[in-house]
């Protein structure tokens, strides 16, 4: 098996309202996948789904060769999952945790967990109620990383994490987890944060998927213009995805595709950024008229 | 975390920064570079993409990569990095500093030379 995640076609929805559309994407070894959309756009309902927690409402999903609903049991033990509303049991001490995890979950590593948790500033004795957020955020992760699993699936695990806290979780993920076979797929709003760490990119809008590409790729297609102010309007006549300002007041265009010759010449090309694409290829709510 | 500008990919700006450690003999020739999975952790970025900076190393003949043993610093790779800085400071950067210099009027006796002169 090649992929880890195959979802073909899938929508998923809760009553009337789709929160996932008609969405493919495949999800190889070896890689580190942002999922990115704004609040409402879908990323959560689809990490339910991977993981079992939704059905789907059309279309196919395989996660590790397995049916994420009818083979629910077999897949949790293979994968790896903080969801969005992640909580540690409050009166626990961190080496019960590695107790009831060893109980739990058959491939789970005690040793490996409290060799993980030496990483961090995270007590084996510890009382989960005694650790700031940040740390119980680096425990859990360090849990979960001692499952001995290919897939892991992050819901927004940095949320409400100071830079500190959050350099530390990143630098735990690259360095004990990804090893080159194994996958992540992260979900998070810290986007120019994570570019450095992903592989991958999977972008969703009001449910659809606007863009599934590599890094790699990314930069090759996307082209960003770097410009004087004075070309604005000559820049914006050749209809690029976005504008916007640069610091030092210089303007920036990123264009889908590389642009015309005379449109490339009246600037100068640059790495578009993956926080300006993201602005390019979503519509902020605020903007977007609300459904009744 | 560490800063990556929007001038080059980001593979591109690991690669120039590993260079200019090894302009600096950090790690002298013919020892080893740290591992992928050292620089990932270093530097916060995929292991995929610290290949790719590696790969560059080795397209320059800067870094050769042993089997089973990781990559190496290639002998002769300072000279021929010193080669190519020079060439790169004399084509792109002296024209622009020259040009500077000029503007303000500034002449070679006005400059601080250290303690050569």
């Amino acid at each position: 098996m090649t992929n880890l995640i195959e979802a073909k076609d899938l929508t998923l929805r809760y009553g009337k309202k789709t929160a996932v559309d008609n969405v493919s994407f495949n999800l190889p070894k070896g890689r580190v996948v942002g999922l990115l959309g704004h609040n409402g756009a879908g990323k959560t309902s689809l990490m339910k789904a991977l993981v079992g927690l939704m059905p789907p409402g059309a279309g196919s999903l395989n996660v590790l060769g397995l049916d994420p609903r009818r083979q629910r049991t077999a897949l949790l033990e293979q994968l790896c999952y903080i969801p969005d509303v992640a909580v540690l049991p409050r009166w626990a001490r961190v080496h019960e945790l590695i107790t009831l995890m060893s109980g739990l979950q058959p491939r789970f590593s005690a040793d490996r967990a409290r060799q993980l948790l030496k990483r961090t500033s995270v007590g084996l004795n510890d009382k989960v109620k005694s650790l700031s957020k940040g740390m119980v955020v680096q425990a859990h992760l360090a849990l979960i990383a001692a499952v001995d699993a290919r897939l892991m699936i992050l819901d927004e695990p940095t949320l409400g994490l100071d830079v500190m806290s959050r350099k530390g979780f990143y630098e735990l993920l690259i360095d004990e987890w990804c090893d080159g076979e194994r996958s992540v797929l992260i979900s998070t709003h810290q986007v120019e944060e994570v570019e450095s760490l992903l592989t991958d990119v999977l972008m969703l809008d009001e449910g659809k998927l606007v863009l599934n590409i590599s890094l790699q790729d990314m930069d090759q297609r996307f082209v960003a213009l770097s410009h004087d102010p004075a070309q604005a309007e000559a820049i914006a006549a050749a209809h690029p995805l976005l504008r916007y300002r640069q610091t030092g007041g210089r303007g920036a265009a990123i264009f889908d595709g590389v642009p015309p010759e005379h449109v490339a010449q009246l600037g100068e090309r640059i790495r578009p950024s993956l926080v300006d694409l993201f602005m390019a290829l979503t519509r902020k709510p605020a903007l977007t008229p609300t459904q009744s | 975390m560490h800063s990556w500008n929007n001038t080059a990919p980001i593979y591109q700006q690991l690669a120039d920064r590993l260079a200019v450690q090894l302009l600096d003999g950090a790690p002298p020739e013919g020892e080893a570079l740290p591992s992928v999975r050292q620089l990932a952790g270093q530097y916060l970025i995929n292991p995929l993409t610290v290949s790719r900076a590696l790969q560059e190393l080795v397209d320059h003949g800067l870094v050769e990569s042993r089997r089973g043993m990781g990559m190496y610093v290639v002998g002769g790779a300072r000279a021929k990095l010193l080669r190519s800085e020079r060439q790169r400071f004399l084509k792109n950067d002296w024209p622009q500093l020259r040009a500077k210099l000029k503007r303000l009027g500034i002449h070679a006796q006005d400059l601080d030379w250290g303690t050569e002169q």
